[in-house]
């Protein structure tokens, strides 16, 4: 057995044990196993803005701004509904146009050469800003039964916001690992200089790609809207960081080239259910063998534990996933 | 890195076995109540999630005390947990875990009156009982009770009522506010401004700092006011990390003693400024009798003893209730001569 396939082996045994360690957590904890399903919805939620940022990070881009995006839908869903008395459904398509469009506005800066961090970053201050100027501290409130169904409801006893993420992972995973699309992305992520000189065509491959991470957002936005029962101008705040720790954690790299939909999946699997069953632990005293004391998971104790953990996964991730340069 | 994995993965397995012994010993009563786990062995004890809009500050580990000592007196198994930052979203999530776990009953303080309503609902729904406390939610989410810890109308008067008398009924005066979207401190303000209109129309209010929380800021924005209008006769700062900053400013300024200040906040963050003088009253509930009364508004609403009219709670006597809110009472005015009689 060489070197590269035991690194492998032990990379994925990681990721593997530690999902299985925060499984242990949530069900050791549930009385009823079927519980866990609607504490499924707000992870499904970002996990698809997450299948989207992995295409980003693979790039070797990175889309801070996506949180933002997820909010000024839904203040434009909102805004147009109730202000304006638009019908639902028109509020709804020009909710998922305006994350296409956010997401292509990221997308034309960053094809002329700036970059996504600095792009983005100014991007997510924009969209908020437009959104508390559309809803200022008014919350959009009283949304038909049938609209928020879309976020409380089931599909033959499956949360609907886990529908939306097996079919958005289904079309990305085809997207990214079976089309020419999905190869100029890696192709990108690796060099993308060479990649220009290699045919490829990089600014329109950008202008879709964030054009595409928007829509996910601004599709996000409606179940994020229907499951809250309200648009509000600081809704999505903060979600950036936790979709690119899915990505993250599920291996793909930082600085692109390496990494896929799966992954990420699992990343996010591994997230969700640490958050959920440390939780579902809250301000228990847990006994460590061989320790004289228990810890008991206290808010600051759940976040120390989530950081370290997250660290652990990180550094292995990086230590063993294949290298392409021999820089060190 | 490949030889450290056979530790690592003992170091998991570790903790995995180490949650097995924790959900083993919970099957036991626990000796302290409201810490540990302790699930009911003969009795069914009363099973209570509470949560505050955020835990780790001053004014929640107060409730968290009176609420710890009421769950004991009454036998209930207290889960007092919440989001380390003040987002309804974690609270929401939060909530949506107590009831897979299939708590008793929710008592919540929540960010956002709006966005934790369909999850109080869905609550309800699982048959859970629901209170909400210090902060409301929308009625119409089907919480049951409102543990108020004082009618909104009281603490503005007496907020205003102070300084007209400390000023003699006229001149500029400004409030220092948390951030512009919390539910509470906008409430209080509107009741401030109504009856500042009706009784002392010869104040003239400036208008309202918004240093979002962060007591530096308080500070910063009062000075600058303190220079741009010399003739400020007063200022109240209406939340705990408001006012420390605002008696800070004024202090800073020399113009303790020259402009009054007051306001809401623990006694402890201000005790300084209220034994120099620089903030001579300050206005609060007691946020440990706050906690205790919810707790045990919870356990009789559980047992479905809870008539308008007037009612004594354990220690606390003849608690008014009111419709759908229990109501704590009057604020309680704290300065230099009865201030260290308080404990928070």
């Amino acid at each position: 057995m060489n070197a590269s396939i035991r690194q492998r082996i032990a990379r994925e045994s990681i990721s593997w044990l530690l999902l299985v360690f925060a499984l242990g957590l949530v069900f050791s904890r549930l009385p009823r196993a079927a519980g866990i399903l609607p504490l499924w919805r707000p992870w499904a939620e970002l996990g698809v803005l997450s299948l989207g940022m992995t295409a980003v990070i693979l790039t070797g881009g990175i889309d801070l701004s996506i949180g933002s995006i997820v909010t000024l839908s839904g203040a434009v869903l909102g805004y147009l509904w109730q202000v304006t008395g638009l019908p639902l459904g028109v509020a709804a398509s020009a909710a998922v146009l305006t994350g296409t469009l956010a997401g292509a506005l990221n997308g034309f800066a960053i094809s002329w050469g700036m970059s996504p961090l600095v792009t983005t970053l100014a991007s997510m201050a924009l969209y908020s800003g437009v959104s508390m100027a559309l809803l200022e501290q008014n919350r959009i409130t009283g949304f038909p039964a049938t609209f928020l169904a879309l976020g409380n409801g089931s599909l033959a006893g499956v949360p609907s916001q886990l529908v939306l993420l097996i079919v958005a992972a289904t079309v990305l995973a085809v997207l990214v690992h079976a089309t020419r699309f999905g190869r100029y992305l890696f192709s990108l992520g690796d060099q993308r200089k060479s990649a220009q000189f290699a045919g490829v065509p990089v600014k329109r491959v950008e202008r879709s790609l964030y054009a595409l991470n928007g829509f996910l957002a601004g599709l996000v936005a409606l179940w994020y809207t229907a499951r809250r029962g309200a648009a509000v101008a600081d809704a999505g705040q903060g979600l950036e960081l936790q979709v690119i720790a899915c990505v993250v954690l599920g291996g793909t790299r930082v600085t692109g080239g390496s990494g896929s939909i799966a992954r990420t999946l699992l990343g996010l699997g591994i997230l969700a259910h640490l958050e959920i069953g440390l939780r579902l632990w809250g301000n228990q005293t847990i006994t460590l063998p061989g320790f004289g004391g228990g810890v008991t998971l206290t808010a600051n104790a759940r976040l120390i534990l989530i950081g370290l953990l997250v660290i652990l996964v990180a550094l292995l991730n990086e230590r063993l996933a294949p290298r392409q340069r021999d820089s060190t | 890195m490949i030889r450290h994995l056979p530790m690592i993965g003992l170091l998991l397995s570790a903790l995995i076995s180490g949650c097995t012994t924790g959900s083993e010993t919970s099957e036991t009563p626990a000796p302290e109540v409201g810490g540990a786990a302790g699930r009911p062995v003969a009795t069914k004890r009363l099973r209570v999630g509470m949560m505050p809009k955020l835990v780790g500050i001053d004014y929640f580990n107060e409730c968290r005390k009176g609420a710890e000592e009421a769950a004991s007196e009454l036998g209930i198994e207290l889960i007092y947990d919440g989001p380390s930052t003040d987002k309804v979203e974690l609270q929401v999530q939060m909530i949506d875990e107590w009831i897979a776990l299939g708590y008793d009953a929710i008592a919540v303080s929540p960010n956002d009156p709006e966005v934790i309503s369909p999850a109080l609902q869905r609550a309800r729904e699982a048959g859970i009982a629901v209170i909400t406390w210090d902060a409301d939610a929308n009625p119409a989410s089907g919480r049951q009770i409102f543990v108020n810890q004082c009618p909104v109308a009281e603490v503005g008067s007496r907020l205003v009522d102070l300084m007209a008398e400390a000023i003699g009924g006229k001149g500029k005066a400004v409030i220092v506010t948390g951030s512009a979207t919390s539910p509470n401190q906008n409430a209080w303000m509107k009741a401030m401004r109504a009856h500042l209109q009706e009784k002392y129309p010869e104040i003239e209010l400036l208008e309202t700092l918004v240093p979002d929380e962060n007591q530096n800021r308080a500070r910063q924005m009062t000075l600058d006011l303190l220079t741009a209008e010399p003739e400020l006769s007063g200022v109240w700062g209406i939340t705990s990390v408001a006012l420390p900053g605002v008696g800070e400013a004024v202090k800073q300024a020399g113009k303790t003693g020259k402009v009054f200040v007051t306001g809401l906040s623990l006694p402890s963050t201000v005790k300084s400024y209220v034994k120099d003088g620089t903030i001579p009253k300050v206005v609060l509930w007691s946020p440990r009798d706050l906690g205790y009364l919810t707790i045990h508004a919870t356990k009789a609403l559980a047992e479905r003893q809870l008539d308008s009219g007037t009612r004594d709670f354990g220690r606390l006597k003849e608690i008014r209730i009111k419709g759908d809110e229990v109501i704590l009472g009057q604020p309680l005015v704290f300065d230099a001569e009865n201030i260290d009689q308080y404990s928070f």
